[in-house]
């Protein structure tokens, strides 16, 4: 089976930073892999170091700059990436969950993915609603925040945990092709060895257009 | 950390990766505890392994499951680990530039492929016995023997100040070779666990006190002929290997300064006095002025290092020099930054008094500073002072 995870390049303000006219100076903001994707590429590569897994490929909406990000991933075990940008998004001040959904669809349309793990939430804008939003665009099962998943590939299905307030878990089985949004937790994400980071420098991330994928925007 | 000169924005995107898991991984898994480690005198030797995996020990070398990575990543990740501690980086060196890189550059097929994959992957932890209790500067003069009997050699002799011998799975041993004419210097990769082979820890010390320090004493241990490493034979051995670490020591010279003087930096503007920060009084900023100055300068010959030894070109006086500047310069910039912590920079809660103690270490070992200026003396002058 084949895993799509997708990732986002969040930002983050340095400790010490200045306010000007219309925001925070770019000198100020730095830009790491989304702690939570870190958990959803840390759940893709345990599947395919299970053997569950045949491929996992990452996906990220963002500039040329983001590669810096997505090769983090691929530097952990994602196969290979897609990163898909244009001008028109360039010239948007903030992408909206459903845009986003848009775009990740068409991908795991395009890659015919039987599993997409997002993170739950980005750290930065944290909407929390870009995985569950993408399934609803597919027509996929899914689950949010969930802290404990069971593949079983053959079954066609997975058995899932996923936070409820309180402390509570709901345990349940779920039909793929389906999304998850994965939580902090559920497993610990491995640093990036320099091995890892080595292979990933002739790991393939596929620049594409949201024309190329078969989105008007 | 500090980059005055904007040498961060010229790596290539491997190079900062490198340095960026290097730093993850040193904060996460090793800088909360490192003080007390440096108190109790231990090194985490549980996180050997998981190193190894990280692959920090002799990535720079090709072949044998190591990486071939670039010289100037393999620099950045020694600054990360001295940035830590020179303990940290100390491990690094050892296993990859005194043990993988003598058994990589002179050993035969046999032996990299028994030792290269377990030491490069933390399995196996290696040391390099040089210097003896009699012979430091002058490791030519060394007393250890080598006899050959049969299909055996015969080694009697102490070596001291060897970092991790308490803890290794092998040593590579330099020894005088007294079967062979003119006793030539040879290379013998002996197992800890021979009989004839003990290895005592020296405690006690006062600095580099996060990382195992011993000794290996040989009486009448025999090891197969065929541990010995076939491909040199003379002070060219252990000289080689000493350049290879000493390149290391350069680079790693720099983090300490850099994580010391960020220290300094950060408490001069937090800490108060006669109502405005101590950072906002012309002696400190002249303090901070030429603490940045010199790192900055350090950290270029480091890199230029790194493009002289990528090409090929790289000559050992040159990696004294480096080694000579950059430790002395992290010496001076650590004692500066603990000063300007005032009674709170005697603590383990902060690392500059931790590094000014690892750095006398650093000062004198693999080549003291004072023989590394004769060495210098010697490449510029055409005289050999110490002959």
């Amino acid at each position: 089976m084949k895993v799509l995870v997708t990732v986002k390049e969040s930002a983050d303000i340095a400790d010490d930073f200045a306010v000007d006219d219309d925001g925070i100076d770019e000198t100020y903001v730095e830009y790491d892999l989304n702690e939570w994707d870190d958990y959803a590429v840390e759940t893709g590569v345990q599947l395919a170091e299970a053997g569950i897994a045949d491929e996992v490929v990452g996906v990220t909406i963002g500039p040329e700059r983001a590669d810096e990000t997505i090769r983090k991933a691929l530097a952990k075990g994602v196969d290979r990436a897609v990163r898909v940008w244009d001008d028109a998004l360039a010239g948007q001040d903030l992408l909206d969950v459903s845009t986003k959904a848009h775009l990740l669809a068409a991908v795991a349309e395009d890659e015919d993915a039987d599993l997409v793990l997002s993170g739950v939430q980005a750290s930065d804008d944290s909407f929390g609603a870009t995985g569950v939003a993408l399934a609803e665009r597919l027509g996929y099962e899914w689950a949010a925040v969930v802290s404990d998943l069971d593949v079983n590939a053959d079954a066609g299905e997975a058995r899932v945990n996923r936070e409820l307030e309180g402390g509570l878990q709901e345990r349940l089985t779920v039909d793929l092709p389906a999304v998850f949004t994965i939580q902090t937790g559920i497993n610990e994400p491995r640093y990036a060895s320099l091995r890892g980071i080595r292979q990933a420098q002739s790991k393939e991330i596929a620049p594409k257009t949201p024309t190329d994928i078969g989105v008007e925007t | 950390m500090l980059d005055y000169l904007g040498l961060g924005d010229d790596l290539t995107e491997e190079e900062r990766m490198v340095r960026d898991t290097a730093r993850e991984f040193l904060d996460e898994e090793i800088r909360p505890d490192i003080g007390e480690h440096f108190v109790e005198g231990t090194f985490p030797i549980e996180k050997i392994p998981e190193m190894g995996e990280l692959g920090f020990y002799g990535p720079n070398l090709e072949g044998y499951g190591s990486l071939g990575l670039g010289e100037r990543a393999y620099g950045l990740l020694m600054e990360e680990l001295e940035a830590c501690d020179s303990g940290m980086r100390s491990m690094a060196s050892v296993q990859g530039a005194l043990v993988m890189y003598p058994i990589h550059a002179y050993g035969n097929e046999e032996q990299k492929e028994t030792w290269l994959p377990k030491l490069g992957s933390g399995e196996a932890v290696g040391c390099f016995g040089l210097t003896e209790p009699n012979h430091g500067s002058n490791p030519s003069e060394m007393e250890t023997r080598a006899e050959r009997d049969g299909d055996e050699y015969i080694l009697n002799g102490n070596k001291t100040w060897i970092t991790n011998s308490p803890i290794a799975d092998v040593a590579v041993v330099w020894a005088r070779d007294v079967s062979s004419e003119d006793s030539p210097v040879r290379g013998f990769l002996v197992e800890t666990e021979r009989d004839g082979v003990s290895t005592n820890e020296i405690k006690e010390k006062l600095s580099l006190r996060a990382s195992i320090t011993g000794g290996i004493a040989l009486s009448d241990a025999r090891i197969p002929a065929e541990n010995v490493l076939p491909e040199v034979s003379g002070m060219k051995g252990p000289l080689s290997c000493l350049t290879q670490a000493r390149y290391g020591i350069a680079w790693g010279a720099v983090g300490a300064a850099k994580d010391a003087f960020e220290q300094a930096v950060e408490y001069a503007t937090d800490r108060e006095q006669f109502g405005k920060p101590i950072a906002g009084f012309q002696m400190q900023q002249e303090k901070i002025a030429e603490m940045a100055t010199r790192i900055s300068l350090a950290e270029l010959l480091a890199h230029r290092l790194a493009e002289l030894k990528e090409r090929g070109d790289l000559r050992p006086q040159q990696v004294s020099m480096a080694k000579r500047n950059n430790v002395r310069m992290a010496r001076r910039v650590s004692r500066t930054a603990r000063e300007m912590l005032g009674g709170n920079g005697i603590t383990t809660d902060y690392s500059p008094m931790r590094h000014l103690a690892n750095i006398e270490t650093v000062y004198t070992y693999e080549g003291t500073h004072d023989i590394h200026s004769l060495v210098l003396g010697e490449d510029l002058t055409g005289i050999a002072a110490y002959k």
